[in-house]
């Protein structure tokens, strides 16, 4: 140490030594002043997030309330009655709510296997310089606004599938018994089928990559020890990754199965608006989510805008239960992974 | 330094060979609990004036602990509590109606890792300084020079003052945090393992920077290198397991420690 | 070692290398399955996309059936309202994620929010629609441009609240516990530090809410409604892309399928380069 910097640092200090004097009653002065902003922006917040609840209760609120009518006029029968008919005004909802759960099991039957093998390929298999190209294609996939699904499934997919594949189902199922009954009928292109694959194209980024962050979080060393005793690929993926994840995986499904059970768009385009159940797939049909969109503007009436608006109450509910299920366990899965 | 009386590890005891020390910070039968667990006993001690206190122990001991609530920063988590008294010259900090935000002015803190906030070296001392002072222009350029003066790190820093503080080195960053803290002008700096991510030159800085600082403050410092507590400290505390095992002048300390664990860890048979 | 080498040509071990083999292979076949689609939807987005592609589309109205024009008016309508939506939802998000984040991290108010938010993340948006007519446009007794605004701001809060949580979260405590030790007020510590610390995390949560809303078209449809003419009265009826691809996808006219599909790949291409904006700052505010 110099004996100039000494002097330095003592000058400096002689001058804080000064000021701090006149400044302490200043600093009790101004954070007052500070404090009122303090708790104000605090209390800002807190009623922000409790907005968040406010939406919540408001949806609730506002579906039960404009549900009402129908339900008051209608009953339990609203539940399970397949006519829909805008002249008598008669109406039940057994049509869209089986609509919108028969086209959710197909896409999930198709995008769980499918989103589940590319997770695995993206975190075991996959060279590492392609991961994140993929990884992002598959986001964007996601990305894609559902309308965009919908014109393509208009235009493309649904002649497509009427020329193509579902003339070559009839054929090889039509003489298989219980199945024929599934692929009855002239191929019309749109249907549930149609909406059902068109979902699983949608929801197929979802799972996947949920299934990825969560295949991701599994520890190496865990991983390691079984590669270790000699597992091969599918081994280690079959019997550590999957068990370990299990939760993770079940509820990033049924968070993909919520966003099939109210998806709007891609499906209201290819499904054909018919009310009714039919034991075929080839058959058009309706889901609430597509009879809302369809007729909601069209409604003259209020039993028949109450009912549609009863229809977006079940799909509420419906969901909500779903998706409240996906995460609860996916926060079981991180509570694990806390540990 | 014959001192035959340090057995019992309590206040006057350690002020009792320095004439005019001038108690700053006044720990009594400080409990600390993190939710149920007790994690410090029955806490005294004193921090002096124009001194530097080290806490020495091994890793869990509660010496972090200790230095957290001495400017209330376990206020920020919940389920943490602490009990007894611990005075800021006549000031309670543990009163529930101590002000949080003067309490914190007035006790600074250095933390392990350097913290820049994401701003400009500038705007990371006229930050605090403008908290609570309104000063004109080329005042608040004096003011950040001062205190970068102090923190030894003006000459290396007055060329790019408008960098981002996270383009420093570590050990740049660490005395910007200094500079940071002393431009707010406390009474008490509280050192957190200061140099355990730093390597040897930029410890050796820092250490001179506490050496420089401790004429005008009062210091504690916790740290796991005991050759640092025994370079920069006048006084040592030894803790173990939340207990305060021994407190007194750091040389005696180190030369003959009185109890048979503050011997164990300082010869290097455990912690 | 022996046993060893006897087991690697065990048949157990042929089964076992043979299973692998065939789950691998369907792997890549997944993959490549997955892919395929968005290649597919976005090579047809594009062949029919930009055939109709001009000036016009962006200095034309939209036409009566059978006759050329633009998509000038959803287009207007499309920015306004998301821009609307994006005023009113992004302040209400970035300060309840702050609540969730830093005042109430810990308490029980937090734990539902979080709970909630992320169910109305993923809720049905048609729902949403239902919801904002029946508090506004059944209450006002019209269809408008304000009702679909708000619907779009329901869907933006919880994407922004979802994101600033995180990116909060991921300041150091450090940091904050720096601030509080030079005495900063926590509302100040919150707004000079940690909004700064996570800026770019907090933009990137903006920017994909607005690429979720610029497609969305159930909450609109009864909401905003549409409107075949030029509108700036956000209190009426309000043209908006989505609806408009919508209706003019469904109808048998070719010139409105065509102009279906110029904007169809106008919102694509928008939403595609706001995802990827948003990845970009994402990845630059990790590495800081």
């Amino acid at each position: 140490m110099t004996s100039s910097r000494r002097r330095r640092v003592a000058d400096v200090a002689l001058q804080s030594g000064v000021v701090e004097v006149a400044e302490k009653v200043d600093r009790a002065k101004v954070l007052q002043r500070l404090r009122v902003g303090d708790i104000a922006f605090r209390h800002t917040t807190r009623a922000a997030a409790v907005t968040v609840l406010v939406i919540l209760s408001g949806i609730i609120f506002s579906l039960v309330y404009g549900s009402l009518p129908a339900l008051q006029k209608f009953g339990f029968n609203f539940l399970i009655e397949e006519s829909w008919n805008p002249v008598t005004e008669h109406f039940g909802a057994i049509a869209p709510i089986y609509g919108t759960i028969v086209t959710s099991i197909i896409a999930m039957i198709i995008a769980v296997p499918v989103g589940l093998f590319i997770a695995l390929f993206l975190t075991e298999l996959c060279p590492m310089w392609l991961r994140r190209p993929i990884g992002i294609a598959i986001e964007l996939l996601a990305g894609i606004p559902s309308i965009i699904y919908g014109i393509w499934g208009l235009f493309v997919f649904a002649p497509f599938l009427q020329q193509h594949v579902q003339p070559f189902l009839i054929t090889v199922f039509g003489h298989v018994p219980v199945l024929s009954t599934l692929f009855e009928g002239p191929p019309y292109g749109i249907g549930v089928l149609t909406a059902g694959l068109i979902l699983a194209i949608m929801v197929l980024p979802f799972i996947t990559s949920i299934s990825r962050d969560v295949f991701d979080a599994v520890p190496p060393m865990l991983k390691e020890s079984a590669y270790g005793l000699g597992c091969t690929t599918w081994e280690v993926a079959r019997y550590v990754v999957l068990p370990f994840t299990r939760v993770g995986v079940i509820g990033g499904v049924m968070l993909a199965l919520g966003r099939a059970l109210g998806e709007t768009m891609a499906v209201t385009f290819v499904i054909g608006n018919a009310h009714r159940i039919s034991g075929s797939i080839l058959a058009p049909g309706t889901t609430i989510s597509a009879t809302i969109a369809n007729e909601f503007t069209e409604a003259v009436g209020d039993i028949y805008t109450s009912s549609l608006i009863a229809l977006g109450l079940i799909l509420f509910v419906i969901t909500f239960i779903v998706l409240a299920c996906a995460r609860l366990m996916l926060m079981r899965l991180n509570a694990r992974l806390g540990q | 330094m014959s001192m035959a009386t340090f057995t019992v590890p309590t206040v006057t005891n350690a002020a009792s060979n320095k004439e005019d020390l001038v108690e700053k910070v006044t720990v009594q039968n400080l409990d600390f609990f993190y939710g149920d667990h007790r994690a410090l006993k029955n806490i005294n001690v004193s921090l002096y004036h124009g001194k530097v206190t080290a806490f020495i122990g091994p890793s869990g001991c509660g010496k972090s602990t200790l230095l957290r609530i001495l400017n209330r920063m376990y206020d920020l988590y919940p389920n943490q509590r602490a009990t007894g008294t611990v005075r800021l010259d006549n000031d309670d900090i543990l009163a529930p109606s101590q002000d949080l935000n003067l309490l914190r002015a007035k006790v600074g803190m250095v933390f392990q890792k350097p913290t820049p906030f994401p701003m400009t070296i500038y705007e990371n001392i006229a930050f605090g300084i403008r908290l609570y002072e309104n000063l004109p222009k080329s005042e608040l350029d004096g003011r950040v020079q001062q205190a970068l003066q102090r923190a030894a790190l003006w000459e290396e820093v007055k060329d790019k003052l408008g960098a981002n503080g996270l383009s420093l080195s570590g050990g740049q960053q660490q005395r910007l945090c200094i500079a940071r803290t002393v431009a707010v002008r406390p009474e008490v700096i509280l050192f957190d393992e200061p140099c355990s991510a730093l390597d040897p030159i930029s410890t050796a800085k820092i250490e001179e920077l506490i050496d420089e600082l401790k004429e005008d403050y009062t210091i504690a410092i916790v740290t796991h290198n005991m050759q640092q507590a025994a370079r920069v400290s006048d006084f040592t505390a030894f803790m173990y397991l939340g207990e305060l095992v021994e407190y007194g002048d750091t040389t005696r300390m180190f030369t003959t420690p009185s109890d048979r664990r503050t011997q164990d860890y300082i010869t290097g048979r455990f912690g | 070692m022996a046993v060893m080498i006897s087991g690697a040509s065990s048949p157990l071990y042929a089964a076992r290398r043979r299973k692998n083999g065939i789950t691998m292979t369907l792997a890549y076949l997944a993959t490549g399955f997955g892919l395929i689609w968005l290649a597919l939807i976005l090579a047809v987005l594009f062949y029919e996309g930009f055939s109709g592609l001009s000036l016009k589309v962006f200095t034309e109205m939209t036409p009566p059936p059978g006759a050329a024009g633009g998509l000038l008016n959803p287009i207007i309508g499309s920015l306004v309202m998301t821009f609307i939506a994006v005023l009113i939802g992004t302040p209400l998000g970035i300060l309840a994620g702050t609540y969730l984040a830093e005042y109430g991290r810990y308490d029980k108010l937090s734990t539902v929010v979080r709970f909630i938010n992320d169910i109305l993340l993923s809720a049905p948006s048609i729902v949403i629609g239902l919801f904002i007519y029946e508090i506004m446009v059944a209450t006002m007794g019209h269809f408008s441009g304000w009702a679909g605004s708000v619907a779009l701001a329901v869907i933006v809060v919880p994407v922004v609240v979802r994101t600033t949580e995180d990116m909060l979260t991921l300041v150091p405590d450090t940091l904050r516990e720096a601030a509080a030790s030079i005495g900063l007020p926590r509302s100040l510590m919150i707004r000079k530090v940690a909004y700064r610390a996570a800026r770019a995390g907090m933009i990137t949560g903006v920017l994909l809410a607005i690429a979720r809303i610029s497609g969305e078209t159930a909450p609109l449809l009864f909401t905003a409604l549409n409107n075949q003419f030029w509108s700036t009265n956000m209190n009426a009826p309000v043209s908006s892309l989505p609806v408009v691809i919508f209706q003019f996808a469904l109808s048998p006219y070719k010139d409105w399928q065509n102009l279906a599909w110029t904007g169809a790949l106008i919102i694509t291409l928008a939403v595609l380069a706001l995802s990827i904006t948003a990845r970009f700052l994402g990845s630059q505010s990790k590495k800081s």
